[in-house]
């Protein structure tokens, strides 16, 4: 008897002994190499059976138990606009990743009063000499838009469908919360290529938090980086769009949507 | 009894006595067996956590049993129809559909993109204010909030002066609309779902959508052919000539259409 330990189960020469096509090799080489270390089947156990838990009975829909379906199928499209929402959003998260590689955040260059800084001149180089990137930018302004109209949407959806009320009320005000976040993103992204518009924005927007009662002049700090804009204000307003927001507003999102699956859709009745 | 587990010292039949002269157990740093681990396998039902908890952490097992009491009475009590799968099947069906649905938005915005190349203009000039300012188009409404000064209040008291800042009126009229939207939820309550049942909440909310349309055409009033007074007066009367009309429309709608709605649903799930 040799001295090695014996393996009762060897799942290679099972292998081999089968007759399989490359593909079915590679696949259970794969697995059983996983397995051995992660023990996945386990958890693949524990999810076919939560699947078929899930999924083999159901109860019978409100709609379908009162035969409501001739009387709203034609609302269903208005039902997709929260994930047309995320469409738009990833859309903008690739393109403006994109646009990440070429722009640059600074006030930099500008001798005289109007002239050109380095960030107008990043957004210049974009559009002109980039491969691409003159769509690159349209892509990204375009997504941006289309997220807002559809998040506009999205809430006349709920508030005239009535999806709101009870258990819903927390994603109601996540959803508001989410809203001022998107139209945050939305500005602070205007304030970037620092052209006549982004800096007379930027104005008002400094102007609005020095008028607030007690705390203006702290919020104009905070968020504009002083009370007359330069380049503390352009980095701001680049962190706040290119890593705050994203953190933020993903992660809400992801909440939102889970609130969404735990309760279900609220149906119209 | 599962309550009692924390093993005490003079419990131990099998205690060692060791050279240096004290215990095993004394000689223990990491305070010995869990004290709540029940002796078998059975999870402590919330009764016994209640029993064996005080103060919140007793409220909460108080609050946790009368719940799954009240789901099991529910269920118990329930007629619901139970179904086998009837829905389409995620392949290809579901999956098809969502690759149609997202493909085509994403299509039409790379569609737009092309077409309609987005606006650029000179750089910054803190020297020069430009004669229009605007944000984007999306923002246009709170754009208009900021140009209400037509309606700040004077005092004469402060000799005709403005109460606050134009700036600060705009800032409080944010937010009292972001503050009203969120009350929504807490406002309107019951179950109703449909806009004609609701007609004065629908009417509101046709009323804020237009608001928020004419609030964007005060923010680019210079595009206007139209006197401020009057573009001011419309600003806030068009809503609430929206409101009215909708409100009349459900109304006359509810009448037909309640009956025959009444007749299917309330019938057969009468009001409580
Ligand atoms: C970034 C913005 C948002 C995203 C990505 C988003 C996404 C979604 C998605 C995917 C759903 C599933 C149902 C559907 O698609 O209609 C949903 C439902 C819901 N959303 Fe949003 N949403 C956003 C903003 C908002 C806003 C602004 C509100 C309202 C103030 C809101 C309130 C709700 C509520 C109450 C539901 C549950 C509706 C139901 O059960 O029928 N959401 N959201």
């Amino acid at each position: 008897m040799s001295l090695k330990k014996q393996d009762d189960m060897d799942h290679n020469a099972w292998l081999k002994s089968q007759d399989l096509t490359a593909i079915e090799t590679v696949f259970l080489t794969t697995l059983i190499w996983l397995d051995k270390r992660l023990r996945i089947v386990d958890y693949l156990e524990l999810l076919e059976t939560m699947y078929y838990r899930a999924n083999l009975q159901m109860p019978k829909s409100h709609t379908e138990q009162y035969d409501l379906d001739n009387k709203f199928w034609y609302w269903y499209p208005l039902y997709s606009l929260g994930s047309l929402s995320i469409i738009a959003y990833l859309l903008a998260a690739v393109s403006g990743a994109m646009l990440g590689f070429y722009y640059a955040p600074s006030t930099a260059g500008a001798v005289a009063q109007g002239d050109p800084t380095a960030a107008y001149d990043s957004m210049v180089m974009i559009m002109k000499d980039v491969q691409f990137g003159f769509m690159l930018r349209s892509i990204h302004r375009w997504a941006a838009q289309f997220m807002v109209a559809a998040v506009f949407l999205h809430m006349l959806r709920v508030y005239f469908t009535g999806a709101y009320k009870e258990p819903r009320e927390v994603n109601w005000i996540l959803g508001v919360v989410l809203i001022a976040l998107t139209l945050l993103f939305g500005f602070s992204g205007y304030v970037l290529p620092w052209k006549q518009l982004s800096f007379w924005a930027a104005q008002i927007g400094v102007e609005l938090a020095l008028a607030t009662p007690l705390v203006g002049e702290w919020a104009a700090q905070l968020l504009f980086g002083g009370f007359t804009l330069g380049q503390a204000t352009l980095v701001r307003m680049y962190i706040l769009h290119v890593f705050v927001l994203p953190f933020v507003v993903t992660s809400l999102i992801a909440i939102h949507v889970g609130i969404v699956w735990v309760q279900g859709i609220a149906e119209p009745h | 009894m599962t309550d009692d587990t924390t093993p005490t010292a003079d419990d131990r039949t099998d205690e060692q006595v060791r050279t240096d002269g004290g215990t095993d157990e004394a000689a223990r740093t990491d305070g010995g067996p869990p004290a709540t681990v029940p002796p078998d396998d059975e999870t402590p039902t919330w009764s016994e956590r209640k029993e064996r908890s005080q103060g919140l952490a007793q409220l909460t097992y108080q609050y946790f049993e009368r719940s799954r009491r009240e789901d099991e009475d529910l269920r118990t009590e329930s007629t619901y129809v139970e179904r086998d799968v009837l829905g389409f099947p995620t392949w290809p069906h579901e999956t098809i559909r969502n690759l149609a649905i997202t493909s085509f938005f994403l299509g039409i915005i790379l569609l737009v993109a092309s077409i309609l190349p987005s606006h650029f203009g000179d750089p910054a000039n803190p020297g020069s204010t430009p004669a229009i300012i605007l944000p984007d188009w999306y923002l246009y409404w709170s754009f208009g909030l900021l140009k209400l000064d037509p309606i700040n209040p004077d005092l004469a008291v402060l000799g005709g002066n403005i109460v606050m800042s134009n700036e600060l009126l705009g800032l409080i009229a944010h937010g009292a609309i972001f503050g009203v939207i969120t009350l929504v939820p807490f406002l309107n309550k019951g179950n109703a779902r449909r806009p004609v049942e609701e007609p004065g909440w629908a009417a509101l909310g046709v009323a804020g959508v237009i608001l928020a349309i004419t609030l964007a055409a005060l923010a680019i009033q210079n595009f206007f052919p139209v006197q401020l007074e009057l573009l001011f007066s419309l600003v806030f009367m068009l809503p609430v000539a929206g409101g009215v009309v909708t409100y009349a429309v459900l109304k006359t709608m509810r009448e037909g259409y309640m009956y025959d709605l009444n007749r299917r649903y309330y019938m057969l799930r009468p009001p409580k």
